[in-house]
């Protein structure tokens, strides 16, 4: 199974094929095993999602990959010592995330170099028509906090995480707008800022 | 008697330079701290809570189309109504009812900090450079504008315009990286008096919540097992007291605010990072493993990416 195709599938199971790489994958699924074999792990990873209280996120990330899910048979139900044993809040990871992001499948690409930031150097403060001194506001440099590096991601994780990220805005934007309200200076204006606000 | 008058000189001139240094410290203890300023933004600070006024308000952040509401706000009998009507887009409204007058957030407590600078201490001016120049015209009133200028790269600047009379912040611009505005709010127009005017249809009303800040929920976890973030920029403090185990805390250094999440997953993810941004906002996924335990930990808010990485490099968890 080529690389092309692994990316194609990812870029499916994220909603995000165009009709090229549709056309593609259909072509290929027939004959390909491996594409089947991954494409049914992929939507093994997403029994992430099956039996799990999602009523936190009331986000509708799920109607389009549960049609995928129920074509495949590999759903699992979570098992009760799962459901137990969870320290805290714990919510389902989007399958088309789960299956590119979590590990255990080996369709998951190697980590790659040791150089997890390769932004360009940090912009010099420059003349300010308002005196403002933060040139470096929003740069991406490395975190001088002590932790590990963040390993350099494959197209499709970093395709995942990115999708990660915009969902759990979705999701959580509005809890965070609430305290906002409360503690900046604009009254409740910062819900302005929430994708879709739920009663 | 030669010997002597040199070593009165000498310590006379170490007392002057001693005084001169004195004088010079004093200046630089709060450089952020332009008293004008400080004065506006307690004002600030007060006026959004306690006056009257209904208006519409316009939200702008990057190529989106521009967003428009209709707020208003009235006192009572020592509680505040405030309400939020979009009048684009999703039609939502938010209402908050009977805020007591007398409730102060943290945010606002660290706007207000007359008696801090008397008493030696910075808050929020040693993290932010204030200055006052003349404003604009906003919503037909005549403004004052406070520059924030970040003292570090942790948050983003501020351009903020106060109505001169009354000290409510009428316009902000959100900046970001080379003086970038990210977003900008601004009153289109405002009346202090009269009735609100006719109610716009909702689609759906949503009631703000109000977690009371200092009162803490019983703990429920048996364990006493929780999390913690290691790691904040200097000036950000705790919103509302959190059981150590909650889903989310939150941090206000009473301009910008960020809330960090964390979720337990059931199984272990691939560990990597994904940023998504909107206007001032950042949305910041993380996925880690914390002693064995995979975890996503998710930093929501409107601080530059750097800041949200560093903190969810923080979190750790707690007994």
């Amino acid at each position: 199974m080529s690389e092309q195709l692994r990316e194609s599938l990812s870029a499916l199971m994220d909603n995000e094929a165009n009709e090229l790489e549709l056309q593609r994958l259909l072509k290929q699924v027939g004959s390909d095993a491996e594409l089947r074999a991954t494409w049914a792990r992929y939507n093994a990873a997403s029994a992430v999602m099956s039996g799990q209280d999602v009523s936190h996120m009331q986000l509708d990330i799920s109607s389009r990959v549960r049609a995928a899910i129920e074509v495949e048979s590999g759903v699992t139900r979570e098992t009760l010592k799962q459901r137990l044993f969870r320290p805290i809040a714990s919510f389902a990871v989007a399958a088309s995330v789960a299956a590119t992001v979590v590990i255990g499948g080996q369709q998951l690409a190697q980590i790659g170099g040791a150089e997890p930031y390769s932004g360009g150097p940090v912009a010099a403060s420059g003349a300010s028509p308002v005196g403002l001194v933060n040139s470096l506001g929003a740069t991406t440099v490395q975190a001088s906090y002590g932790t590990e590096a963040i390993p350099v991601l494959q197209p499709a994780a970093r395709t995942a995480y990115k999708e990660l990220a915009r969902q759990r805005m979705q999701m959580y934007m509005q809890e965070h707008a609430e305290h906002s309200a409360l503690n900046s200076p604009h009254g409740l204006i910062p819900f302005a800022r929430v994708p879709e606000i739920r009663e | 008697m030669t010997l002597l008058r040199y070593i009165k000189r000498l310590s006379l001139g170490a007392l002057g330079g001693f005084l001169m240094l004195a004088s010079l410290t004093a200046s630089a203890v709060c450089p952020g701290a332009d008293s004008e300023a400080i004065k506006w933004l307690d004002k600030m600070s007060r006026s959004v809570h306690q006056v009257n006024y209904h208006g519409v308000v316009t939200f702008q952040r990057g190529e989106e189309d521009m967003q428009v509401m209709q707020v208003s706000h009235s006192v009572t009998d020592g509680t505040t109504t405030e309400s939020m009507t979009q009048l684009t887009g999703q039609g939502a409204k938010v209402v908050r009812a009977e805020h007591p007058l007398e409730c102060i957030h943290p945010g606002h407590k660290l706007l207000r900090i007359g008696d801090d600078i008397n008493a030696g201490e910075c808050g929020v001016a040693e993290h932010y450079r204030f200055s006052v120049t003349d404003g604009e015209r906003v919503a037909g009133r005549k403004a004052v504008r406070i520059i924030v200028a970040p003292g570090d790269m942790y948050r983003y600047g501020y351009v903020m315009e106060l109505d001169r009379r009354t000290g409510l912040l009428l316009k902000t611009a959100t900046m970001g990286r080379g003086d970038k505005v990210l977003e900008k709010f601004q009153f289109a127009d405002l009346s202090y008096k009269g009735k609100d005017p006719e109610g716009a249809d909702a689609n759906l009303v949503h009631e703000a919540q109000h977690p009371v800040p200092g009162h803490n929920a019983p703990q429920v976890s048996a364990a006493g097992y929780g999390w913690d973030v290691k790691w904040l920029p200097s000036g950000f403090m705790a919103t509302d007291s959190q059981q150590r185990n909650a889903g989310r805390k939150t941090y206000t250094d009473g301009l910008a605010v960020f809330s960090v999440f964390i979720e337990a997953l059931d199984r272990e993810i691939r560990p990597g990072e994904g940023v998504v941004r909107s206007g001032s906002t950042t949305s910041y996924s993380r996925g880690m493993a914390l002693s064995g335990e995979p975890v996503l930990v998710t930093v929501v808010g409107e601080v530059p990416v750097n800041t949200a990485r560093m903190v969810a490099d923080s979190v750790k968890w707690v007994r």
